[in-house]
């Protein structure tokens, strides 16, 4: 569960599920990334729309490492810190797709809905 | 699923490893950058660090949320729950010792008739492969001698040792019981002849020495004096000692060689007992059996096991022996023995099938008696832990009335439905676990009685009482499932609290809703309906065993009728050395005091054992098909004195009748038929004088019928009278065997002693077994009906009082919620017998639901224990009447303490009440 909190009204709450999908595709689209890295990325493109805490970052990361898929090695950061990176793994690339695809169909649905009510 | 599976070997890993220090680190330094941030972008140190905090999020709430994932989180709460729950049943113990016995009783019932059944029934054999092992028999007429069931003809095991195509490793095998002379003492012991491939076959290797090859011990008619001992008898009579091997002894007076020792744990093929030595097939004439019977084809004695080849199924391996057998009882009939048979009986015999049917769990006689009846008593000690439930789960809903405010209070403080469900389901399964641990050790006991209702004479009996680790997993198997059945419905109906009205309700009112209340009439009810179904059946059985004891047997006074069998036969023994030791054996017997007579028969009497034989009639042209069979006896002159049978018409055997040498064929033989006979084949007419033979083709009608005497029972009560002939000792041309019957004037128990002790003055080195009066003998030969009738009365029994004390409990715990309401009928003038009335109408409301469930349940049931009955109908309305009664009694009882309280209330406490 994440447990954002929309402190303004003007951010939304990270949509339940939805953060573990970002993290992925944030792996796959740069790489090999540690927590901070992900979060500024996820930040960065967001556009402060989304509020995020970003200790769930790693809740997240924590349930993708359990179910495999994604992976994690120490290694060195920009600034020669030592820090924990992560990849996403095969499984994982194959779990990316299969949410892509159903995150698509979902909003596509939610999307012709909302323009159903639109138009009366 | 899959990914479910990885989450939870993650957990496991990470119970081991340190990933929440690695995690802390990453955290730390994560809020130390995000500070940095805030510091470049201009904010000071201090709101740095709490705006990076505040972008965090909260890290405490976190840190749960990492423990619940990386964590057994269920497994902690689990054990809360555990140790909650002891804590509540420590509280309440009256209630726990209640719910643990009412279970233990339960499980250990169904325990106790598991051991058996799984010992006798289920396990598989502890050979190589059992599953492919099967065992053949041919089915239909022999025209011939059988013995035992299922028996094979030798050369037909040959047969089908070299020419099935299915089978490899066929394998043969004859269970006897030898007189064995070990260091000069003679002993009975179970003897197993068997193939020389018997070990190999099964895969049982030696202990020590070796165990038996087809090259050396299957080649030579009579060549191979060789035994080898089983593991038990061998640590059992020798220590375990090595140096058994090459020790000689004596098989019926033949020496052997003792050659090595069966791999521990290795029975044989019969679950139930197991032999001591075992011997070559081909070592058979030092048995006193026929030594004819290795070439004969119309003598089946054998049972023949063998594997299936891989790739074929028992029923693939069935069909395709199917031709081979056409073709060998199609030589058969080409045979001299068979060349002059009618066309009808002809045309039978080429009708045989050949059965081939499992035997990965061996093939035992008693398991063939015992297994329906095990079946029943298993589905009666199911229906007896049915109630037990039921009873444990009226117990828990009454108990989740009186706890409505604990369970209020927890949900109104945030507990969950489900968390409080569980920690419910927790405390129901402790009950059962105590309740199995307290069963398991009670089947033990019981388990014990059991076998000690199984005849065991002379056998070596290999059931035990002793759980092991199946049993255990049974018992715990049977204490998860009924803590569940039990414990669940009062857990979903308990938890289901309207904590508002709970909570405000004032103390000590017992607001039970009127959910738990049907569903404790409903649990009732189905109590009522399988006590019925348990009465009913108890009532059929005991009825049961009731009628075949009452059975007229023909004989007088059992008790003083002492039989006992001493076997003589054997290599050292001729037929005439045979014949005078038992007339010597009779002689002395019947000199001794306190002795009125004494005789001797071949069949023995009520054991399940038969002779029987097929006769041609003097005057009576027998029909294609038409039951020709005539049981068979042997006896000795006096037998119908000693045995108390009345002589109707003619005389008995006596010296005339002795045989004095020369070829018996030409000599004409007398015989004495009993009245079943005599009216079946010859009406009104005496039977004096009238002449019978066997029914083979051409053989002539050589035997004079001289007497007639009263219907007597032969193999036992089941079977009824059966038409019979008895033949004379004397003219019997083989060594025959002989079960002798003494009539006693004094204490057939002082008798023992002394026949044994004339026995030994005879021949020293001769065991006297089976020696019991016949009245135990019919005792055992019932010991199935025995088993059935007594334990299902128990259970019967077990089950009304169950529900008893469940009916107790729903109408007590109505009354107390009635309380006010009564008291204002009673205040307002309602005569004490119209609350009485009130109160055992509901009673009577509960019996007539139950028994309208239980007596359509009984008559469905009734067809599966109609092969265990005799002389009493699956439908017997007096036992439906008894069982409806001992209910209704029982029901009017357990409703009359609660109603008797509630006539007795006190309308001015009664309305201040709460």
């Amino acid at each position: 569960m994440t447990k954002g909190k929309a402190v303004d009204g003007k951010k939304s709450e990270v949509l339940q599920g939805t953060l573990d999908l970002m993290v992925l595709k944030t792996l796959h689209a740069l790489g090999p990334q540690h927590g901070f890295g992900i979060a500024r990325r996820i930040e960065q493109l967001s556009e402060d729309v989304l509020k995020l805490n970003e200790g769930t970052v790693y809740t997240s990361l924590v349930r993708l490492l359990q179910r495999g898929w994604i992976a994690s090695d120490w290694g060195t950061s920009e600034n020669n810190r030592k820090a924990r990176f992560y990849s996403i793994t095969k499984r994982g690339l194959k779990q990316l797709a299969r949410e892509t695809e159903d995150w698509e169909r979902i909003s596509g649905v939610i999307g012709r809905v909302l323009r159903l009510e639109g138009e009366r | 699923m899959n990914s479910g599976l990885r989450t939870f070997a993650a957990k496991l890993r990470g119970l081991f490893a340190g990933q929440k220090d690695e995690m802390d680190d990453e955290i730390r330094s994560h809020l130390r950058l995000l500070t940095e941030r805030f510091i470049a972008n201009g904010s000071s140190p201090k709101d740095a660090a709490a705006a990076a905090r505040r972008q965090f999020g909260n890290a405490a709430l976190l840190e749960e949320d990492r423990r619940e994932q990386q964590t057994f989180r269920p497994m902690e709460n689990l054990w809360r729950d555990v140790r909650y729950g002891a804590r509540q049943l420590r509280r309440n113990p009256l209630f726990a010792t209640i719910a643990v016995l009412t279970l233990a009783l339960g499980i250990g019932a169904n325990t106790a008739v598991f051991t058996l059944l799984d010992q006798l029934v289920l396990r598989l054999l502890p050979v190589r492969d059992p599953a492919r092992l099967v065992m053949i028999w041919p089915a239909g007429p022999n025209l011939g001698n059988t013995e035992g069931p299922r028996p094979v003809s030798y050369p037909m095991y040959q047969d089908f040792q070299r020419k099935a195509e299915a089978l490899e490793s066929v394998i043969c095998q004859y269970d006897a019981a030898e007189s064995v002379t070990i260091d000069g003492s003679t002993e009975r012991l179970n003897t197993e002849a068997v193939s020389g491939n018997y070990f190999e076959a099964l895969g049982v290797a030696p202990a020590l020495g070796r165990v038996f090859s087809p090259e050396m011990d299957d080649r030579v008619y009579r060549g191979h004096p060789v035994v080898v001992l089983s593991h038990r008898f061998w640590a059992e009579r020798f220590g375990g000692d090595p140096r058994v091997l090459g020790k000689k002894i004596l098989v019926n007076n033949y020496p052997m060689e003792i050659v090595g020792v069966s791999a521990a744990g290795f029975a044989g093929l019969d679950p139930s007992s197991s032999p001591h030595i075992r011997i070559p097939i081909l070592m058979l004439p030092v048995l006193p059996t026929d030594g004819e019977s290795l070439v004969d084809r119309r003598a089946q004695w054998l049972h023949v096991f063998a594997r299936v080849k891989p790739g074929y199924t028992v029923q693939a391996a069935r069909a395709s022996l199917q031709p081979l057998f056409h073709q060998i009882l199609e030589e058969e009939l080409q045979e001299p023995a068979l060349s002059k048979v009618s066309p009808y009986d002809r045309a039978q015999f080429l009708k045989r099938t050949l059965e081939v049917e499992t035997a990965a769990n061996g093939y035992s006689d008693l398991r063939q008696q015992y297994s329906t009846a095990l079946m029943v008593l298993m589905g009666m000690a199911g229906l007896i832990l049915l109630i037990a439930c039921s009873n444990v789960a009226g117990l828990l809903i009454s108990r989740a009335a009186a706890r409505q405010k604990e369970i209020a209070v927890r949900l109104a403080i945030g507990a969950g439905r489900r968390t409080l469900i569980r920690s419910l389901l927790v405390e129901s399964l402790l009950l059962s676990v105590a309740g199995a641990a307290l069963g398991l050790a009670m089947s033990v006991v019981a388990t014990r009685g059991l076998l000690a209702m199984l005849p065991r004479e002379g056998t070596l009996l290999m059931l035990h009482a002793q759980p092991d680790a199946r049993i255990l997993l049974f018992g715990v198997g049977v204490a998860l499932a009924t803590g569940l059945l039990f414990g669940l419905a009062p857990a979903l109906q308990g938890t289901r609290v309207d904590v508002w009205s709970s909570l405000k309700d004032a103390a000590g009112s017992l607001s039970g809703g009127r959910n738990s209340a049907r569903l404790r009439r409903i649990l009732v009810t189905a109590q009522v309906a399988l006590s019925f179904l348990l009465l009913a059946g108890a009532g059929l059985f005991a009825k049961t065993l009731i009628s075949l004891k009452s059975t007229g047997t023909g004989l007088q006074d059992l008790g003083s009728l002492v039989t006992f069998q001493v076997d003589p036969r054997g290599p050292h023994y001729s037929v005439t050395q045979i014949r005078d030791f038992y007339a010597n054996t009779l002689e002395a017997i019947r000199a001794l005091p306190g002795v009125k007579s004494a005789a001797l028969s071949v069949v023995p009497l009520l054991h399940g054992f038969e002779w029987n034989g097929n006769v041609a009639v003097e005057g009576h042209q027998a029909k294609d098909g038409e039951d020709m069979n005539a049981a068979n006896n042997v006896i000795s002159p006096g037998y119908f004195l000693t045995m108390g049978i009345p002589l109707v018409a003619g005389r008995d055997f006596d010296d005339r009748d002795r045989f004095d040498g020369g070829d018996p064929s030409l000599k004409p033989s007398v015989v004495i038929v009993n009245r079943k006979f005599a009216e079946r084949f010859f009406g009104k007419q005496s039977p004096i004088g009238r002449h019978i033979g066997n029914s083979k083709p051409g053989a002539k009608l050589t035997a004079e019928i001289v007497g007639e005497v009263e219907n007597a029972l032969y193999d036992g009560p089941r079977q009824a009278v059966r038409p019979q002939v008895y033949y004379a000792q004397y003219e019997a041309p083989v060594p025959l065997a002989a079960v002798f019957y003494v009539r006693t004037t004094t204490d057939a128990g002082a008798l023992f002693p002394v026949v044994r002790g004339v026995v030994a003055k005879l021949d020293p080195t001769l065991p006297v077994f089976e020696m019991k009066t016949v009245e135990t003998q019919m005792d055992e030969v019932l010991s199935t009906e025995r088993l059935i009738a007594s334990l299902s009365v128990v259970f019967g029994a077990l089950a009304t009082v169950l529900a008893a004390l469940g009916l107790y409990g729903v109408m007590a715990f109505a009354v107390a919620k009635r309380t006010k309401e009564i008291g204002l009928r009673v205040a307002l003038g309602a005569p004490r017998r119209s609350v009485l009335w009130l109160v055992l109408r509901e009673v009577l409301l509960l019996l007539g639901a139950g028994l309208l469930v239980g007596v359509p349940c009984a008559y469905a049931f009734s067809r599966y224990v109609s092969s265990q009955l005799f002389g009493v109908a699956p439908t017997d309305l007096s036992v439906c009447a008894a069982a409806v009664l001992v209910l209704g009694v029982v029901a009017a009882v357990s409703g009359f303490v609660p109603a008797r309280r509630a006539t007795a209330i006190d309308p001015l406490t009664a309305l201040r009440y709460e």
